[in-house]
């Protein structure tokens, strides 16, 4: 290890600092100044390391070739800091009302960032696979927080049994590809490959099982069984969070998988993800139509949007630009679904989970503000311009319907139609009903009032000059090229 | 002035800052919203002097790299068919904020108003925007506050008719997108791909038959949506009668012009071939849209319905006018849509007046008004007439043109102009059969003792009226001026449409 290896991960070293201080803080003040002082020093860490990404000279290698500083690792450490960041913000409030630990709470989301932090730096099978477990097992506990809580408890224990199920499946889809090539390095296993060709029983085998592997990490249909229940019963801050980060880590390493180390098979494996996409967005969207809590339906809805993700995916043949879409689809994504979620906080108070489509009646009336960011957030995830959401799908439907997959195209225009329902029926509820009256009190909170004006301002502002943020994807997408 | 166009945007997207800042302060509100959509009103009039009659290309146009990494502008200009389109579209925002000044709406004034003024941004917009992502972008961007405004402020039955009509239009428009980029991914190569409707033009024939076949059909879809046409047109009726007023106004007389507008701008002159394909159906569902409003609205209770349903009919003679392919039939659409705006404007008007006054909207319920309300009366009859053809009002021109251009109509097989042309003048007929009927049983008869001492027409009312009355009149006994500006357009738009070489391709 020398000094410019070090250098290459500093990002991550300053997450994981800022994780430990935090649970130091914790233990060492008092419980008011604890509330007051650990989102300030999480956020502060997390903008250190989003500041600190420019420094490390981009696109070499370090670790002996274990991992890799590119274009894209810098377009994912600044996102996940950013969501990590969100997911602070929300919050404060919400942990101290259901008295769930916030050290705790802080240190496990910077923990499980740092995970996803080391996928996307993965050029080895091992490095990806550590990075993965680094991000999942954070990712139970966060679901698991609220110790008092049955849902929360059966959401973790769901989360934790499936998620290691998938674990142990990639695992041993990663062991047969090392059997194929005797390495664990992208590159070698990318040539292992080649030679092999695709009417290989190993390779095959190797294929299939890695896919189910990240299919269910990023909660693909029918591997998504799991995703309910656990962000329907997780303290909904961390729903907001697992239902972006981990995901939008899944789709970094579904891309340096399948197309880093598995590239060579593109052309036989991308029918497969195309109906993957297919029936994941039907499925998620057709189940989200009948669902009277809200958190429940935009759990499922988020299993939609992995589908929507996966046919960008598919249209790998299109180049630069359908890898570019999955970025900027899973950036626009980690802010209106973490908003989305968050937005729930306001109404989601003791004993409830999340909440029911009633509870939102009349909500336009009593946080006006809270309900235009809802409106904003949900108006995104339907993809009606000018929004963030919008723009996503353009860039999504652009490289699916240039490999040709006109039939999905179709297919995700009818579903942002059947969400269309759905999302604009909580809307209805906001603002058309008139609360009831003996509606519970809301929370009141100005940080996570500030926090998703923030998140809905920056929705419309990227959804109406959306070209920075989609050449910066084009450019993160360039390692992909070939 | 070189950005006129883009202040037409601008105008009423400012106007909502000191909406949102006095929020609370109804007076405040009403006059922010009045005073934005007037200068809204005059900027656009002063678009319509600045432009030169008797040219056929974009005028004032506005082109400036948007989304560069994708090849989108922000694009905007003006022919002869949008420069009228959108001083009726001011004007009518006008009216319906002035009229919304009245009393008619209670509850949260700031965020309906908001909603208007947004409203305002995407309808000038659409009618403004020459690339498609940006047309695009506009036609949706009237989609949300429509929604909130039907599903706030509406009837009893609001929230199932504005999430069908959110519904329904989304449907259309998300195909239409599809359309779009393929249109984009067929544009040209790799960084030179473009959805600029003047460079798409500069360079016919680089889409084939087969392409489009299908994407013609997606647009067509979503404008057949928008206009309605017949089978699509079911949202319609639902979302007037649960409208308020000021909506129903602005939906009939502004939204469904986007329909026929976007069949002219793009869908025409971009697929010639499609267009040729599709011709005998569109026809088709014209004539049956003009005989099947034209019957629905005999039958009709419910003024408000009743003046929905005729709107399905005369939107039928806008595309009629549209899909026979000769210029007195693209000049007639164009009018019949002006008219249309202004005509149909005013008789939603004056329904809601109706209902704010007697809170009946049946026709059973309703009867001898005339003899309390000789200014109501004069005024709503005027508008009857217009909207039934009379000639010498502006309903006549634009039906008779239409007309004209589907009796010269001759297809190389199928029926021709002399089935379609008698099978349409028949809805004009029909037309007056349930416009006078229901006139008749509004304003004469017995009047019922409730209302012998309502009140006549306020002076706000009245000042409504006048500028739609105006120019129902003058458009009706002199309509050359327009015409003068429409048809080297619509002739434009006909040679792109009618491209021998294009067309024989097939």
């Amino acid at each position: 290890m020398t000094g410019s290896d070090v250098l290459a991960v500093l990002p991550e070293i300053l997450v994981t600092a800022t994780a430990c201080l935090v649970l130091l803080v914790d233990a060492s003040l008092d419980r008011r100044s604890a509330r007051l002082w650990l989102p300030v020093v999480t956020v502060l860490g997390l903008i250190g390391a989003i500041l600190s990404g420019p420094f490390v000279i981009a696109s070499h290698t370090a670790f002996g070739g274990f991992i890799v500083i590119d274009t894209f690792t810098a377009f994912f450490r600044v996102l996940f800091c950013i969501l990590a960041i969100f997911a602070t913000v929300v919050a404060p409030e919400y942990l101290s009302r259901r008295s769930i630990p916030a050290g705790d709470y802080y240190a496990t989301v910077l923990f499980s960032t740092v995970g996803a932090m080391t996928i996307v730096l993965a050029t080895d099978l091992i490095t990806i696979f550590v990075g993965l477990e680094l991000m999942t097992i954070p990712v139970y506990v966060l679901a698991g927080m609220a110790r008092k809580d049955r849902y929360s408890n059966e959401a973790a224990l769901k989360y934790f049994l499936l998620g290691a199920f998938s674990s142990a499946l990639l695992l041993y889809g990663f062991t047969w590809l090392y059997g194929i090539s005797g390495t664990t390095s992208f590159v070698g296993v990318a040539d292992a490959v080649t030679k092999r060709g695709f009417n290989d029983g190993a390779t095959l085998v190797a294929l299939a099982l890695v896919t189910v592997g990240l299919a269910f990490k990023a909660a693909v249909v029918p591997f998504h069984q799991w995703t309910p229940d656990a962000y329907d019963g997780a303290p909904t801050p961390a729903t907001a969070f697992m239902s972006v980060a981990p995901k939008a880590a899944a789709f970094a390493a579904i891309l340096r998988i399948m197309i880093g180390a598995l590239g060579p098979l593109g052309l036989d494996w991308s029918a497969v993800f195309a109906v993957l996409a297919a029936v994941t967005m039907t499925g998620g969207n057709v189940v989200a139509l009948v669902q009277p809590n809200v958190k429940r339906m935009l759990a499922y809805s988020s299993i939609a949007h992995t589908g929507y993700i996966l046919a960008a995916v598919a249209a790998y043949k299109a180049g630069a630009p359908a890898s570019a879409a999955v970025l900027f689809y899973v950036f626009a994504y980690g802010i209106m679904n973490l908003g989305a979620f968050a937005c729930l906080i306001y109404i989601d108070l003791d004993g409830t989970r999340g909440a029911t489509l009633d509870e939102l009646n009349g909500f336009a009336r009593r946080n006006a503000g809270g309900a235009l960011a809802f409106a904003v957030f949900l108006i995104s995830l339907t993809g009606i311009p000018p929004t963030v959401g919008f723009v996503a799908k353009v860039f999504i439907l652009g490289p699916v319907l240039d490999s040709g997959l006109v039939w999905l195209a179709v297919i995700i225009a009818l579903n942002a139609v059947l969400a269309a329902f759905y999302y604009l029926r909580v809307v209805v509820h906001m603002y058309m009903y008139d609360p009831d009256t003996n509606a519970p009190r809301l929370l009141n909170s100005r940080l996570l009032s500030a926090g998703l004006g923030l998140g809905a301002l920056a929705t419309v502002v990227i959804g109406v000059v959306p070209d920075s943020l989609y050449r910066w994807a084009l450019q993160a997408a360039v390692p992909f090229i070939r | 002035m070189d950005h006129l166009l883009t202040l037409l945007v601008l105008v009423p997207i400012v106007g909502l800052i000191p909406l949102v800042l006095f929020r609370r302060d109804v007076r405040a509100v009403k006059q922010v919203a009045v005073i934005t959509t007037f200068v809204e009103l005059v900027v656009s009039l002063v678009m319509l002097a600045q432009f030169h009659v008797g040219e056929a290309a974009f005028q004032l146009v506005e082109s400036i790299p948007w989304i560069p990494s994708f090849g989108i502008r922000y694009e905007l200009g003006v022919d002869g068919i949008s420069v009228l389109l959108i001083p009726m579209t001011t004007l009518l925002t006008f009216i319906a904020v002035l009229y919304s000044t009245g009393g008619s709406i209670k509850t949260r004034l700031g965020e309906y108003m908001a909603a208007f003024l947004l409203l305002e941004v995407g309808m000038v917009g659409v009618f403004m925007a020459l690339d498609l992502f940006l047309f695009y972008v506009f036609f949706e961007l009237m989609l949300v506050p429509m929604y909130l405004i039907i599903g706030i402020w509406g009837g009893p039955r609001k929230v199932y008719a504005t999430l069908k009509f959110v519904l329904f239009t989304l449907a259309g428009s998300l195909l239409m997108l599809v359309g779009i980029i393929a249109v984009y991914l067929a544009s040209g190569d790799v960084g030179n791909r473009t959805l600029s409707l003047p460079e798409l033009l500069a360079h016919p024939g680089r889409f084939n038959g087969n392409f489009q076949f299908w994407v013609f059909l997606a647009f067509a879809l979503a404008f057949a949506i928008k206009l309605p046409m017949v089978p699509f047109h079911t949202w319609l009726p639902d979302a007037h009668v649960e409208a308020p007023t000021a909506g129903s106004i602005v939906l009939a007389g502004v939204l469904l012009k986007a329909g026929g507008y976007g069949f002219l701008r793009f869908a025409l002159p971009l697929f010639p071939i499609g267009t040729q394909a599709w011709l005998p159906i569109l026809i088709l569902l014209s004539v049956v849209a003009i005989l099947y409003g034209a019957i629905v609205s005999v039958v009709q209770k419910d003024l408000k319905k009743l003046v929905a349903y005729s709107s399905v009919a005369h939107m039928g003679f806008v595309t009629l006018g549209i899909f026979v392919l000769n210029q007195q039939g693209g000049v007639g659409a164009v009018l019949q849509m002006l008219n249309h705006g202004f005509v149909t404007g005013a008789l939603f008007l004056f329904v809601g007046i109706l209902y704010e006054k007697t809170h009946r909207r049946q026709i059973a319920d309703l009867g001898g008004l005339a003899n309390t309300w000789p200014l109501y009366t004069a005024f709503f009859g005027v508008f009857v007439f217009a909207s039934l053809g009379l000639p010498g009002l502006n309903g006549f021109i634009g039906e008779f043109l239409v007309l004209l251009g589907t009796f010269k109509f001759d297809p190389a097989n199928g029926p021709g102009g002399l089935f379609w042309g008698p099978a349409a003048a028949l809805g004009v007929i029909l037309a007056a059969v349930y416009m006078l009927w229901m006139f008749q049983r509004v304003m004469y008869g017995t009047i019922r003792e409730a209302y012998r001492n309502l009140p006549d027409l306020t002076p706000l009312e009245v000042v409504c009226a006048v500028p739609l009355l105006v120019l129902t009149v003058l458009l009706g006994i002199f309509p050359q001026p327009a015409i003068a500006i429409i048809s080297p357009s619509v002739q434009r738009i006909l040679a792109f449409a009618t491209d021998a070489s294009q067309v024989v391709l097939k």
